[in-house]
């Protein structure tokens, strides 16, 4: 299995290298930054830094703008992982290697495995700019709990790959990466308190924020960053994610064999 | 005449073949552009609001849905067009870029026809909407009943001479989707759709001139909210006039450059 890992992973950084100059890279990272700049000025220049009062009592902490650019942030985060790991089964379709890959006798754990650790190296890289891009904007890490953010980081990743699990079989199902994607990345957007606390929104549209594993993720990580919290501290958080994720892996594992086999029986024949 | 509004009617026609094969595309003509209308006014939500709120300097608060609204409908109007040159990506990749350049047909007919194309199409929807949409929401001041009628040409003819030049654009890229990053995102952000650009520090607005989009929003806004008259919009219309034409120009210099490469070497896929 890791040798299939190993195999995936140096396949794709060529490929990203080689192939793709760094198209979603720079868009994930111009994305994100498009956020820190958007908060930047609503706070400074239209609202002039006055806040609500239920925001300091929903977020936990006065700090708007390093609310809103983790916020930003971790939805790149959670974008890139979900796009780069539920994409790869139909872009192997669309470049006609699905039908090799499937010959070979190679799991697909590890087929997957690879993926997510190429997609970790290149998630990372975009982080780490949208943070140093935020911190000059007004992003305060000084309170950082470093280990249990990166902790929760690591978790979330795990969780966002679940769900792309169940977001390729649907791609794969409907042979489309465009509208599948983004109707997911808007909802995700609106209803996960990326720009503003899930409690402003109207009490029926919560519990959607409430399945998707970026609200849980990033109410922890803002909790590590923002507040300084132990892990300890954003357990039920990370008991949610890992409850999602269980359920995502299930219908992400079922739905992707089937997928595959209706993908074999109708290109193939 | 009649040959040029034949191959604009060509271009429509192709174009709504292309596009409309699927009923799919609804979701990226109404489900998503009011989905992100709907969170650009929840992220206000962690600010104070109220008749005394900072934001009443640029908006009266019972105001901001309707400019959001405004916004939003101007983005979508230019967005459709960033997708549609976007797509000019997919010419290249068919083989057919080359082809519609040997034809003796008009390079202007068939930037615009694109544009104009893929605008009707995609904005009705959410044009509908916002319709609407202004029915239940408050605020809004027409400088008279022609006013909206003026609103949706500003931005028509805007839209359309701001998709032609993307179009172009899009000629001299191969990693077209690397452009529509720069292009669009920045659009949303310094055009004054979600924030009034005169918010802005001076760096910002400077960048925000630079986008169409901007002096077509003061003027529909002029139009639909504050009842502006006619001679009070008189030198923002001259300024739109003046952008739409420099655009126009340099889309033609930059299509001549384009073909010149192409004769040159034989190649449009490469440039």
């Amino acid at each position: 299995m890791l040798q299939v890992a190993k195999a995936t992973f140096i396949r794709n950084t060529l490929v990203m290298l080689r192939a793709y100059p760094w198209s979603f890279v720079i868009g994930h990272i111009l994305s994100g930054v498009y956020t820190v700049l958007f908060a930047f000025f609503v706070y400074h220049y239209v609202f002039a830094g006055q806040l609500d009062d239920r925001f300091i009592l929903l977020s936990g902490s006065s700090d708007y703008l390093s609310y809103a650019i983790l916020g930003g942030a971790f939805y790149a985060f959670a974008v890139s992982t979900l796009m780069n790991v539920s994409r790869s089964l139909i872009t192997e379709l669309r470049e006609g290697t699905l039908e090799a890959l499937l010959l070979t006798p190679s799991p697909r754990r590890g087929y997957f495995l690879g993926n997510v650790c190429q997609q970790v190296m290149r998630t990372v890289f975009e982080f780490s700019v949208i943070l140093v891009v935020g911190a000059l904007f007004g992003l305060t890490l000084a309170n950082t709990n470093v280990w249990s953010a990166a902790l929760v980081w690591i978790l979330s990743t795990v969780a966002f790959f679940c769900q792309a699990l169940v977001l390729g079989s649907l791609m794969l199902r409907f042979r489309d990466t465009y509208i599948t994607q983004n109707t997911l990345f808007v909802i995700m957007a609106f209803v996960s308190g990326v720009t503003f606390p899930i409690p402003y929104l109207p009490e029926w549209l919560q519990p959607l924020g409430q399945i998707m594993p970026l609200a849980p993720a990033l109410d922890a990580f803002r909790q590590c960053v923002i507040q300084g919290k132990p892990l300890i501290a954003v357990s039920p958080q990370l008991f949610h994610m890992a409850g999602l994720s269980l359920v995502y892996l299930w219908i992400g594992t079922w739905s992707m064999r089937r997928m595959e086999k209706r993908v074999v029986e109708s290109i193939f024949g | 005449m009649r040959q040029l509004s034949s191959y604009l009617w060509a271009e429509i026609q192709k174009e709504h073949r292309h596009s409309f094969h699927s009923k799919m595309i609804y979701f990226s003509l109404l489900v998503w552009p009011v989905i992100m209308f709907v969170t650009a006014y929840y992220s206000f939500a962690p600010f104070r609001m109220g008749p005394d709120s900072p934001l009443a300097r640029f908006v009266a608060a019972e105001q901001l849905p309707l400019f959001l609204l405004t916004g939003y409908l101007g983005y979508i109007f230019y967005w459709c067009l960033v997708q549609s040159a976007w797509q000019m990506s997919f010419e290249r990749q068919a083989g057919t870029m080359e082809m519609i350049f040997i034809s003796p047909v008009n390079r202007l007919a068939f930037l615009y026809g694109r544009s104009l194309s893929s605008l009707v199409e995609g904005v009705w929807l959410f044009f509908c909407f916002v319709l609407l949409a202004l029915l239940f929401v408050g605020g809004i001041h027409p400088s008279g009943w022609w006013a909206p009628i003026l609103a949706f040409l500003i931005l028509l003819v805007s839209a359309v001479v701001w998709g032609g030049f993307l179009s172009v654009l899009f000629l001299f890229s191969r990693d077209a989707s690397f452009l529509y990053t720069v292009l669009d995102e920045p659009m949303l952000i310094f055009s004054g759709v979600r924030l009034p650009p005169m918010a802005f520090p001076l760096w910002a607005k400077v960048i925000s001139f630079c986008f169409p989009l901007t002096y077509a929003l003061q003027l529909v806004r002029g139009l639909l909210m504050e009842g502006e008259t006619l001679l009070a919009l008189a030198p923002k219309v001259g300024l739109l006039a003046a952008v739409l034409l420099l655009l126009v120009i340099t889309t033609i210099v930059l299509l001549k450059q384009a073909e010149k490469h192409m004769k040159e070497t034989g190649n449009m896929v490469m440039y």
